[in-house]
Order: structure tokens, then sequence, then C-alpha cells
């Protein structure tokens, strides 16, 4: 039973990560090349359809493993969560059945249908791209209503023999703030990737002295993107923090390692927390309150540490911990590149700043682990719970063979390695040869 | 919201639209997937895959859809036959998912890359992508309409290999030809030339043999199948269903003939829905049915949601479900003209 645990959530961590590697980029380029097909309709400058060109195939390519990916943790929960649908059915049905009707079908039908309209129908080609970057910024919404649902369950009473959830409110599950707190800060890490994978992809360009219109214009539109995602991250994720550690106190204080219930918290830049002794062999460097001012907004608030919380409901501290440092990092780093970009910018010396160019290139890759870090943050935080409160990961998984889960886990890891590297082939020639660029 | 309908009122209501969406999908996936199963057998060169890619690019994705409200609607409406339908069938289930990924990978990345060999190998994963989607599918609902082992209190017992029993295998092999043909038919309506001609040759012999795996998957259904008459019985005008479904294929022979290639098609797709909803009114009221006693069956009832997430969704569906045929019918609209063979584009 416990390896069978262990290989399901394996299993859907893996193909759930793998899926949200394709989706911010989709989130973002769709309204960004949406945007240029409109102002290539409005002016007709070719500067614009290049650029349409270009994004819109980078675009394709990260877009249709999106899809297919999407499709892997549909099947899987019926496949390894079985207990887990029939418990949460009800209400998380809805949401994924509105999905399909409302985003998915959208954004189908019109992927297919902006890739071979040709350019002498530009206006109903701009039209495809707005109508799949209107799909896919509200598939985020549907899906993350489930997702909240899952941290914060709101608008259901329980069946009267207790097996399962059943809706009550469907206005509830929809205003729960969860969601909106959630949905906020994954659509503004989704374009901040963007902006910084176009920007990582221009700083390529100008280090080979191609310093085509094309580049630097995608390059002004990104970095002013990257500044205001990057502000807003922070400045709104301090509010989430707070809401998080009000509705679930054990993945709050394990965000921070606060081990002992206390006020005026300090927070430590330096800090390794040991879950074997409840508490942190390593405390450097604390700022005074700083944790409580956090996390409560004053700094002489309590915080409920983990030993005082019920210990069988604890989360792994360590993985939460150390992906919420990571993250929060990164956070700052994103705002100190995207402030020298655009002062590099307007000074003119954008082009000839080597070092800065390179780290831009070598940054791309940032985002993508900030956000996985996040989701671990989220995901793993709520353990033991897969439903807060309500239902224990342990009691969600389908009663399956093991050989059956260990050969779906071999078979889709190998199919997903073929994937990425293929992908990142694709579009790294994509972007070597500037294909739709000359 | 549809206060005056009772969640068992609801539970029928949602059964119906069950079978009509699964419907929709078989139906305007097949061609897709023909497309798939056939390019390595009659595109001659680089020109004619492309006029292939090209007459199922623009829809393809659409039409998968389907798939997923199919899936989502099932979680929605019927958890339990959600959770149970893709726990009892775990590896075919990871079959099909394996399917669907390679064959949009393909699809999607066909003439991305310049090289021949990258080129041929996404062909062939096409090819087999299609063939394992249709296959699988094929497999697994024969399997629904004969019953799954579901023994006393929901256990299953079911093996790998008890699932491609002989009935399993032609309801499989009926998928996967059903599909070729609306492939075939496909392409003769929309492209020109020489690859026109040579699937309308193609659609001409798989429309008789459709014809005949038609008629004895029926006749099976009907004689060699236990429970599967019981319904019919009940109610005789269920038997327009199977009607249909035999006259269909024998239409499509005709036009196919007559070198009528879209009512040939259309006569095809009827096969397909008929089959399928003939076997879907059988089972009624499970929606899992067990071959080892009826009673172990998971039915309509047992297995719906609550009245309000019924009647939420079934709002929705009443909304969305026209608005989207209506645009994706407008999207067919928009690349009505024939695929020549002149154009030269990579997608
Ligand atoms: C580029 C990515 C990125 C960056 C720079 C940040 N975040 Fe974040 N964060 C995410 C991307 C992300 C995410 C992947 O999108 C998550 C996962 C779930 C969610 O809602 O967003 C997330 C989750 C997440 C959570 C967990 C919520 C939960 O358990 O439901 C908190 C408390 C924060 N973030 C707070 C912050 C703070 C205070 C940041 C300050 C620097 C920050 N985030 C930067
Ligand atoms: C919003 C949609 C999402 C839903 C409905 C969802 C749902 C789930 C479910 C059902 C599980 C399995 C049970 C468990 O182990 O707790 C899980 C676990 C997990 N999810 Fe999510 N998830 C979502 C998004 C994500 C994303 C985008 C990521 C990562 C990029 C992610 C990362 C994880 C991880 C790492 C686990 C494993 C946690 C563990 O078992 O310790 N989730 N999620
Ligand atoms: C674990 C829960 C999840 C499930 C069951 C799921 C399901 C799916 C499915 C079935 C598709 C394919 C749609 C198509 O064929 O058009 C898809 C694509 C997509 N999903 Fe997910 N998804 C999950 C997590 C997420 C999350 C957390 C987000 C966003 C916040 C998201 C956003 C998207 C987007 C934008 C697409 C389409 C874009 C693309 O292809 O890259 N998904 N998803």
């Amino acid at each position: 039973m416990v390896e069978l645990l262990l290989l399901s959530r394996l299993q859907f961590a893996l193909t759930v990560a793998f899926h949200f590697l394709f989706v911010p980029l989709t989130l973002g380029l769709a309204l960004l090349v949406a945007g240029m097909e409109t102002v290539y309709y409005k002016n007709k400058d070719e500067t614009w359809r290049k650029m349409a060109d270009f994004w819109g195939r980078i675009f394709k390519i990260n877009f249709a493993i999106g899809l297919v990916t999407g499709l892997a943790m549909t099947f899987q929960f019926g496949t390894n969560w079985g207990a887990y649908s029939e418990f949460m059915g009800d209400v998380f049905g809805p949401p994924l059945a509105v999905e399909a009707l409302l985003a998915f079908f959208l954004e189908g039908t019109f992927f297919g249908a902006w890739i071979f309209l040709d350019r002498n129908r530009q206006k109903l080609k701009a039209f495809s791209m707005w109508m799949v970057a209107l799909g896919t910024n509200i598939s985020a919404l549907w899906i993350i209503t489930a997702n909240g649902f899952m941290q914060n369950p709101v608008g259901y009473e329980m069946a009267v023999d207790g097996s399962k959830v059943i809706m009550t409110d469907f206005i509830a599950l929809l205003t729960n703030s969860y969601v909106w707190y959630m949905l906020v800060h994954t659509l503004l890490s989704a374009y901040l990737l963007t902006a910084f994978l176009i920007m990582g992809i221009c700083a390529y360009h100008f280090l080979k002295k191609n310093n085509n219109e094309v580049f630097r214009k995608s390059f002004s539109i990104a970095v002013i993107v990257a500044l205001v995602t990057a502000v807003m991250l922070p400045v709104l994720g301090h509010g989430y923090a707070q809401y998080v550690v009000e509705i679930q106190p054990a993945k709050g204080a394990a965000m921070d390692a606060v081990w002992e219930t206390g006020s005026s918290v300090p927070m430590y830049l330096i800090q390794v927390p040991d879950a074997s002794t409840g508490s942190n062999s390593i405390e450097l460097l604390g700022i005074p309150g700083f944790a409580s001012f956090l996390y409560t907004g004053s700094f002489s608030g309590t915080i409920t540490g983990l030993n005082q919380l019920p210990q069988d409901e604890l989360p792994p501290v360590g993985m939460v911990f150390w992906s919420f440092k990571l993250m929060t990092m990164l956070g700052f780093l994103f705002i100190a590149e995207a402030l020298a970009g655009l002062y590099l910018q307007k000074s003119g010396k954008l082009y000839m700043s080597d070092k800065y160019l390179k780290l831009l290139m070598w940054s791309i890759p940032l985002p993508y682990i900030a956000i996985t870090a996040g989701w671990i943050v989220a995901e793993v935080g709520r353990q033991p719970w897969i439903v807060y409160g309500l239902l224990k990961t342990a009691n969600g998984i389908s009663s399956v063979p093991i050989s059956d889960v260990l050969v779906s886990i071999l078979l889709i890891s190998g199919f997903y390695l073929a994937l990425i590297v293929f992908e990142i082939y694709l579009i790294k020639k994509t972007v070597v040869n500037a294909i739709g660029v000359e | 919201m549809l206060d005056f309908l009772t969640r068992d009122m609801l539970a029928v209501i949602w059964f119906f639209l069950w079978c009509v969406i699964w419907g929709v999908y078989f139906i305007v996936d097949s061609f897709s997937l023909g497309a798939g199963l056939l390019t390595p057998f009659i595109a001659a060169d680089k020109v004619q895959r492309i006029q292939i890619q090209k007459s199922v690019g623009p829809f393809w994705g659409g039409n998968e859809v389907w798939l997923i409200l199919a899936a989502g609607g099932t979680f929605a409406a019927f958890p339990l036959v959600f959770s149970k339908m893709f726990t009892f069938l775990y590896l075919p289930m990871m079959l099909l998912l394996i399917g669907l990924i390679a064959r949009g990978i393909s699809v999607e990345y066909l003439h991305k890359d310049d090289s021949p060999k990258i080129q041929n190998v996404l062909m062939w994963g096409w090819f087999v992508g299609s063939l394992l989607i249709s296959l699988v599918l094929g497999v697994a609902f024969a399997n629904f309409f004969k019953g799954l082992e579901i023994a006393a209190g929901g256990v299953y017992e079911g093996t790998l290999l008890g699932l491609f029993g002989p009935y399993a295998l032609i309801g499989g092999i009926l998928f996967v030809l059903i599909s070729v043909t609306s492939g075939a038919l496909w392409i003769k309506v929309k492209t020109e030339g020489a690859l026109a001609t040579k699937a309308g040759d193609t659609a001409k012999k798989s429309t008789i043999v459709v014809l005949v795996l038609s008629l004895v998957y029926l006749a099976y259904s009907f004689v060699g199948i236990e429970g599967f008459t019981a319904n019919y019985s009940a109610t005789p005008v269920l038997y327009a269903l199977p009607a249909i479904a035999v006259i269909a294929p024998i239409l499509a022979v005709v036009f196919a003939k007559q070198e009528k290639a879209f009512m040939a098609f259309c006569c095809n797709l009827g096969t397909i829905l008929f089959i399928v909803e003939s076997g879907l009114v059988s089972i009624y009221p499970n929606m899992l049915k067990s071959s080892v006693a009826l009673e172990y069956g998971i039915d309509v009832f047992e297995a719906a949601s609550s009245q309000m997430t019924l009647s939420i969704m079934l709002g929705g569906a009443l909304v969305f479900v026209p608005i989207v045929i209506l645009y994706q019918l407008w999207v067919y609209t928009l690349f009505k003209e024939k695929i020549k063979e002149t154009e030269q584009v990579d997608y």
C-alpha cells in the first residue's frame, strides 16, 4: 500500500509538473502573439508580421505539448486517484467539464484555424489567436477553481455516510478567495516567465550582433512586462502568504520553518530546518520580528509553530521550506534583472552589455524553477491532505496493481523525455536560424 | 436552477447526453484518425503528405476536445463510473493516453523539421498513435457492451488478456477500419489530384469491408452477448438504431462506388454513430455492465452526482454545446476549398 501511494504521488507530481512546464508560456505568448497579429492587421508593418511569425512559431511548438500532456492529467484522476475522484466528483467534475466546454473548445478549435489561415485573411487570423488566448486564460480559472477547493473547501456538505462531498453552492466555489489569490499569482508568474523567455532569446541575438528590429521591439515589450510582473509577484505574494497562513497554519509555519509558537518572530537570512529534532539546526542573521510582520502584518504578531500543531498533520517541512525560499529569492533576482534591463535599454547600452545579455540567456530556466517551486509549496505543503481537512492523500488512490503503476510511470517518463528533447531541439533551431524573421 | 427536475430525472437526461457526447466524439475524430492510419500507405511523397496534413490539420485539435468533454462529463455527472472505468482499464487507458500523445505531437510537428528521417518517424508516430486510439477505444467499448468482470461488492476480476476476447477484437478492428474509411472519404472530398483518386479507390474497398464487419458485429451483439436484447424487447422502437446501423454502411458502399464521396462519408459517419448508440442503449440502466451477474453492474442512479451538480451542468451544456457546435462548423466553412497539389508550405 505504501509503495502504491508513493508511486501514485510520484507519477502525479511528475506529470503535472511536466504539464506546467508548457502551460505558463502558452498563457503568456498567446496574449502577446494575439497582440502582434492585431497590430500587423492594423498597420501592415512587416516588422510586426515577422514578430507574430517568429513568436507564433515558438508558441505552436510549445502549445502542442501543453495540449497533449493535459490529457494525461485528466486521465490520471480516474486511473490513479479513483477514490479521490469518487469523493470529489460532485465538486471537481463541474469545473473540469466547464473548462472543456468554455476553454478547451475555444483554444483547440481556433488554434487550428490560426495556424492554417494565411496572411490574406489577417483579420480572421488575429481573431482566432484572440480566441486561443481567451480560451487558455479561462482554462486557468477553472482548473484553479478545482485546486482552490482542495486547498480551502467551501460551498459543500458531506454526504450522510461521509463518503463524498456534495456541492451546495456553486457561486461559493467560484468566489473562494483562495481561487483568486492563486489565479492572479499563477497568471502573473506565467507572464513573467514569458517575458524572461523573450528577453533571453532577444539577448542571444543581440550577442550575435543581430540587432534586428524584430528583437529590439520584442525586447522593449518584454522588459516592461517583466518589470511589472516581477514587482507585483512579491507585493501580492505577500498578501497571499498571509492568507495561506490563516487557512493552512501548518503549511504557513513550514514555509518559514517556524517551530515554536511565539510573537515577534525573527526571520533568519541563513536557516536550516531539521525535522528530526523539530528545530532549526542553523539560525544566523535574524531580522527581529520580520517573520511576524510578513505573516501577520505586525512586527509583534503571533505565529503558531509547527511543534504546537497536530503532529500527524504536518507536511514535509524541508521540502516546503526550501521551495519557498527558492521561489522568493528568485523573485527578488527577477526584479533586479528587469530593472537593469530597463535601465540599460533606456541608456542605450543594452546591445554592448555582453555580461548582462549572457545573464539573461542563462536566466531563461529560472522562472520555470520558481514556478515549480511555488507549486511544490502549494501542493506538498497541503500534505497529508489531498482535500484540506477532508480527505487524506493516502485515502485518495485507486487500488490498482503496483506493477501497472510502475509500467505507466516508466512508459510516460520515457515518452516525456523524448518529447522535451525534441521540443528543445525545435525551439533552439527556430531561435538560432531565426526562422520567420528573415 | 432547473429545480423541477429530480436527481433521477437528471441522471437519465445525463445518460442521454453522455451517449450523445461519446457519439459525437467517435464521429468527429474518425476522419483524423483515418488520415493518420492512411498517410504512410497512400501519400506518395511530401507534397501529398502535406495535402493530407492540411485536410485535417485545422480540425483535429478541436475535435479531440470532444473526448476531453466526454471524460470530464463522465467525471462530473457520474464520478463513480469515471473512477471505475479508468481504474479497471488502467493499462488500456495508459495505451490510449500514449496514443493520444503520439498522435497529437506527430500531427503538429510533422513538418517542423526538414530532415526526411524525422518526418518519416513522425509519420509513423501519427500512424501508431491513430492505431492505438482507434483500437483501444473500439476494444474498450465492445467490452462495455459485453460487460466487465465485476463481481460482488464491485470487485474487478478482469485481466488485461481477458479484455481481448473475439467480440472485443471485432469491435476494435471494426473501429479501426471505419476510421480508415472515414479518412479515405474525407481525403477524397477535401483534396485534388492523384491523392484524391487513390483515396477514392481505397474507400471503395474499405466500405465493403466495413459493411461485412458491421453485420458480423451487430449479429454477434444480438445473438452472442448476454443481456444485449433486454432493452430492445422492452422497447421495440429501439430497433431503429441497429436498423440504421445496417442501412448506413450499405448506402456507403453504393455512394462510394458512384464516386459520391461526400454522401458516402456521411453514411459512414452514420454507421459509427448508430453502432455506438445501439450498444449504449443496450446497457441502460447500467453504465458499467457486469458480465458476472447483471446486478453487480454500476447503474446510472447509483453513479450520478447530486441534483445541484447535474442541473448546473445541464444548464451549462444546453447553453454552450450549441455555441461550440456553431463555431466549430464555422471553422469548417473557413477551410472549404479543396487542397491542391501545388501548395508547398510547411506546417
Ligand atoms: C515566477 C514565478 C514566481 C515568483 C517569482 C513568485 N511566485 Fe509564488 N508561486 C508561484 C510562482 C511564483 C506559482 C508557481 O505560480 C504558485 C504555485 C501556486 C500558486 O498559486 O502560484 C506560487 C505559490 C506561492 C505560495 C503558495 C500558495 C499556496 O500554498 O497555495 C505563496 C505563499 C507564494 N507563492 C508567495 C510568493 C511570494 C511572497 C513571492 C515573492 C517573491 C513569490 N511568491 C514569488
Ligand atoms: C490547479 C490544478 C491542480 C490540481 C487540481 C492538482 C491536484 C493534485 C492532486 C490530486 C495531487 C495528488 C495528491 C497528492 O499527492 O497530494 C497533487 C499532487 C501534487 N501536485 Fe498538484 N494539482 C494541480 C496543479 C499542480 C501544478 C501545476 C503542479 C506543479 C507544477 C503541481 C504539483 C504537485 C506536486 C509536486 C504534487 C505531489 C505532492 C505530494 O504528493 O507530496 N500541482 N496535485
Ligand atoms: C491537474 C490538473 C490539470 C488538468 C486535469 C488539466 C487538463 C488539461 C487538458 C485536458 C488540456 C488539453 C486541452 C486541449 O486539448 O485543448 C490542458 C491544457 C491546458 N491547461 Fe491544463 N490541466 C491541469 C493543470 C493546469 C493548470 C494548473 C493550469 C493553469 C493554471 C492549466 C492550464 C492549461 C492551459 C493554459 C492549457 C492549454 C494550453 C497548452 O496546450 O499549453 N492546466 N490541461
